[in-house]
């Protein structure tokens, strides 16, 4: 392996180190003050996430709320998740011989994580589309969303590299048992 | 699944009374993949290998393996 390709991982490794640290972060205050605008404050609903203002939907239907409101954590917390698969693959990954069953697990599940995220994704923004043509004021979610044609692009490729991948496992198997 | 093609490495070496690490030393294959050659897990022989082995042992590849169809 080349010297510039092991700096160019150890960067990598530690962007998903922070990535995934800042995305636990996120996901966590999301829920803190999701909880908190539902359970004891409505007035939280006006600031759940830098800046995130969605207390016109909160007084329009709290059970509308509730349901975006969760969409959204669980797409923040399934991209951390994503990204926590990303790390373990840079902490298991041998280069010598990278094709193990531990690796191709973690590659096929960050394929489906992705594909995942981006059907909830498209699902909340519909949604939040849907809910504005009923007259409720939205902010712009994008932010907070991410694009759900990325992630569904992201998935798709990452499936079929999770099955090259399976078949690397058997040509490399078959390379070890022959003598 | 298991393969027709059987592997009589040990009964050519109990014919010329070699002993595992006396054929790995004479044909250069580490015990280990002896081992796999032995117990049939290999998926494959190179050509190089069973020229070694047939030197070593003074046989035939024919001796070494052998074609069992399965029903």
């Amino acid at each position: 392996m080349k010297p510039t390709t092991k700096v160019i991982l150890t960067i990598l490794h530690v962007i998903s180190w922070i990535i995934f640290l800042g995305l636990c972060i996120k996901t966590g205050a999301f829920l803190y003050s999701f909880i908190v605008s539902l359970a004891f404050n409505p007035e939280g609903a006006k600031d759940l996430y830098m800046g995130l203002n969605l207390s016109a939907l909160y007084h329009f239907d709290i059970g509308y709320y509730v349901v975006i409101g969760a969409g959204t954590i669980l797409i923040s917390g399934a991209k951390a998740f994503l990204f926590y698969l990303v790390v373990k693959i840079f902490l298991k990954i041998n280069l010598v011989a990278p094709f193990s069953k531990d690796v191709s697990l973690l590659i096929s599940g960050i394929g489906y994580l992705a594909i995942g995220i981006g059907v909830l994704t498209l699902i909340v923004s519909k949604n939040c589309d849907w809910l504005a043509t009923k007259g409720v004021a939205f902010p712009d979610l994008q932010s907070v969303l991410g694009g759900a044609g990325e992630f569904l692009l992201l998935g798709a490729v990452i499936f079929i590299i999770a099955q090259v991948f399976k078949r690397g496992i058997e040509i490399q198997t078959e390379n070890e048992l022959t003598v | 699944m298991t393969m027709p093609i059987i592997v009589n490495l040990d009964v050519m070496m109990a014919k010329r009374k070699m002993s595992l690490n006396e054929l790995s030393e004479k044909v250069n294959l580490t015990l280990a993949n002896l081992s796999i050659l032995k117990t049939g897990k290999a998926k494959a022989i190179r050509f190089s290998t069973l020229d070694a082995i047939c030197k070593a042992l003074d046989c035939q590849p024919g001796d070494i393996l052998e074609f069992v169809e399965k029903r």
